[in-house]
């Protein structure tokens, strides 16, 4: 049994920084064996605690993604059709009952194990990853609240398969959609937000070793600015890591309007964002460390697309 | 305050403070987690006691929200009747003994639980938040109580707009309305009796009941494509009279599919989706959540525009059909708002404006915020009793 002290310093080893209720959230849903539900806005690192859960617990990590149309047989097992097919032929010639030829083409070996039933066959408890559920529709979170709450699957030809060990399941949400009540009640909640400026410097340096001190600061500092604007598409700290690692390539070791201007690629992903950013460009000269006239000359000067977000001025 | 001795009744009775002042969904499997949980942290350190238990009893984001302050209140907070005279009272009660440890010692009033309070106070910290000792149970009850009169929620249960019950013409309406968006098939294919496609897999399937001969061959079909409603609801002082109807609509629309989000605004912008769908199924029909956004003057531009950061990407598609339900009187810049409309007309299949006052005679709409957004406004129309509703299921175009 792990205590959040120790969950935390081995995040840390493997460059993740949490901080104490994300750690304390952890260590209860493993002590209790419950499904830890973790929302938040993209890109905080949400499907990577799972990873590293399993790095740190020395175990498998099987992932479920879910996608709109996701059904409970891709979830859990297929038959291989082809195969049985194949097998059932072939076993035409030979003398055996029809008993027998049943028994052959309704064995394991014709079994595809999908994450589901993988999760539960595993011989030692695995971290089962169930991300963006919020992506499945309503009928397969039914579905998965049965198989969470009894750990067996039944398949008519082979019989009810229990778990050996429970999983220690991680499901994540972007919020894309409201989970129901029932899946929520079966699930510890932990909301993970964007990480305060400190915690960013941490992560950048734990994650980057090479990154100068300078460089790490400023990048936190500018993101936080850019988290407070209007965003269409929030950056979050997958793109703090793009960002530090690009202008680590490019060889600089501070920012400036430049190299803001060159990398921003890493960071804004709509169009839209660009005339925001321009729009507040006097906020972010402080992180930038230049005094807010000298930003007239260039920058995105942009005053209106109509809307359509095709047309632009000239940037100089 | 903390209202009992030992730590089970400690967290039964907060699990009730938190399940009537904020409306948690605690029920007792959460609580037989809550003390599971405190079994395994260490309970002299608060900040673990507190991530721990909002870890097992918030559900949601705003539960998680507002968990603190209930927790700071429950836990860390003095009794709410605090006097002069029984702060006059606390140097005599500091010196007479130990700070309230004591188990063994005499049943103390509420004087004894404020003297508590002000000596963590002093203290500049307070006692581990689940230290048991020995207070009075029925004060601890009446502090607990009084508490409710402040509760977030309770006060302005007065104003909540209430939603008459949806009657089945309502619903009827709502399916009329659902079957004239056309959308044509989706993309993807769907087993089905009878279709367009051969399905190669599921006939292989089949014929394994058959002793591996094909005989009933299997189809698949495109299903069709559902629309999304997005409901946006103007929750002003001016349309407080209108509002239930808007809100008796999208009631009725999440009855006839579930493809609905419901949205209020005024100054700021509310999600109420699960508030409307809870009252379609005739579960509550007051709006408890919304009374706090309900009344003062409308900034529609800026509500919009938020709408459209926050939820644009993720509800908005050609499938979508928008519906706004306010008077049009705009406090905010018609700039934002036309702007806003601009985009919402862009990314949605239609945007029908729903203007209560349409149905006054001689009303043109010339009011500022209303002429802006006239223009990117498909369908213009008022439903303030069911027959408006079912002209409007009529009249609806998408493109």
């Amino acid at each position: 049994m792990m205590d959040a002290i120790t969950i935390r310093a081995r995040f840390r080893d493997r460059g993740f920084i949490i901080d104490d209720a994300f750690a304390t959230a952890l260590q209860i849903a493993l002590a209790l064996e419950k499904p830890l539900l973790i929302e938040g806005p993209a890109g905080v690192g949400k499907t990577e605690t799972a990873k590293v859960l399993a790095d740190t617990l020395e175990t498998r990590l099987i992932r479920l993604q879910c996608y709109e149309g996701l059904d409970a047989m891709t979830a859990l097992y297929e038959w291989n059709y082809p195969h049985q097919m194949l097998r059932a032929r072939l076993s035409e010639i030979e003398d055996a009952s029809i008993e027998e030829r049943e028994a052959q083409i309704f064995s394991e070996r014709f079994l595809l194990k999908r994450p589901l039933l993988e999760a539960i066959t595993e011989e030692r408890s695995p971290v089962l990853l169930i991300d963006e559920v919020d992506r499945a529709d309503e009928a397969f979170e039914a579905f998965l609240l049965e198989v969470l709450a009894e750990w067996q699957v039944t398949i008519p030809e082979l019989g009810t398969i229990y778990a050996k060990h429970k999983p220690r399941v991680i499901i994540t949400s972007n919020r894309t959609r409201e989970l129901s009540d029932a899946l929520r009640r079966r699930c510890l909640f932990l909301w993970l937000p964007y990480p305060t400026l400190d915690q960013e410097i941490a992560i950048l340096k734990a994650r980057i070793p090479d990154l100068s001190e300078r460089l790490a600061k400023q990048i936190a500092d500018l993101m936080q600015t850019l988290r407070g604007l209007p965003l269409q598409k929030a950056p979050g700290v997958a793109e703090s890591l793009d960002w530090a690692r690009a202008l680590m390539n490019l060889h600089r070791d501070h920012l400036d309007r430049q190299a803001f201007e060159q990398t921003l690629g890493c960071v804004l992903k709509v169009h839209e964002d660009h005339a925001v950013v321009g729009a507040h460009a006097s906020e972010l000269a402080t992180g930038l460390g230049e005094s807010s006239e000298s930003l007239q000359s260039g920058g995105y000067s942009l005053d209106t697309d109509f809307g359509f977000g095709s047309v632009s001025k000239k940037s100089r | 305050m903390y209202p009992f001795g030992a730590l089970p009744e400690n967290l039964v009775s907060f699990c009730a403070l938190l399940r009537r002042d904020y409306g948690f969904r605690i029920g007792a499997g959460e609580m037989l987690d809550a003390a599971r949980a405190l079994d395994i942290v260490d309970l002299s350190d608060q900040h673990a006691v507190r991530s721990a238990l909002r870890t097992v009893l918030a559900g949601t984001r705003d539960d998680a929200a507002m968990f603190d302050g209930a927790f700071n209140r429950f836990f860390l907070s003095r009794p709410p009747t605090l006097d002069h005279d029984r702060r006059a009272a606390l140097p005599h009660e500091r010196d007479s003994g130990p700070s309230g440890e004591g188990e063994e010692g005499p049943r103390r009033g509420r004087t004894t639980e404020a003297t508590v309070a002000e000596i963590e106070e002093i203290r500049g910290e307070g006692l581990g938040p689940m230290t048991p000792f020995d207070a009075n149970e029925e004060e601890g009850q009446a502090a607990t109580v009084a508490g409710a009169s402040y509760s977030p929620l309770g006060v302005e249960n007065s104003e909540a707009p209430e939603v008459s019950e949806v009657n089945d013409e309502w619903v009827a309406a709502a399916r009329v309305l659902v079957r004239r968006v056309q959308l044509g098939p989706s993309r993807k294919w769907r087993a089905a009796p009878r279709g367009r496609r051969f399905d190669l897999r599921r006939t292989l399937r089949a014929s394994l009941q058959t002793g591996g001969e094909p005989l009933t061959p299997r189809w698949m079909t495109r299903p069709k494509r559902q629309p999304r409603f997005v409901v946006l609801v103007d929750g002003s002082r001016s349309m407080s009279q209108y509002a239930p109807t808007a809100l008796k609509l999208a009631s009725a629309l999440a009855r006839a599919t579930s493809r609905v989000e419901v949205f209020t605004f005024s100054t700021g912008l509310r999600r109420v989706t699960t508030d409307v769908q809870r009252a379609s199924t005739g579960k509550t029909h007051r709006f408890h959540d919304l009374a706090s956004a309900w009344g003062g003057g409308t900034t529609i531009g800026a509500c919009l525009t938020e709408f459209l950061r926050r939820f644009g990407a993720r509800l908005l598609a050609r499938s979508a059909v928008v519906i706004v339900a306010s008077d049009g009187l705009d406090v905010g810049g018609s700039d934002t708002l036309r702007a806003a409309m601009q985009t919402l007309r862009r990314r949605s299949g239609a945007v029908v404006w729903l203007n209560p006052l349409l149905d006054t005679p001689g009303y043109e709409p010339t009011a500022r915020g209303m002429s802006t957004a006239k223009p990117f406004v498909t369908t213009f129309s008022s439903v303030n009793d069911l027959a408006g509703f079912v002209r409007l299921s009529r009249t609806l175009r998408v493109r």
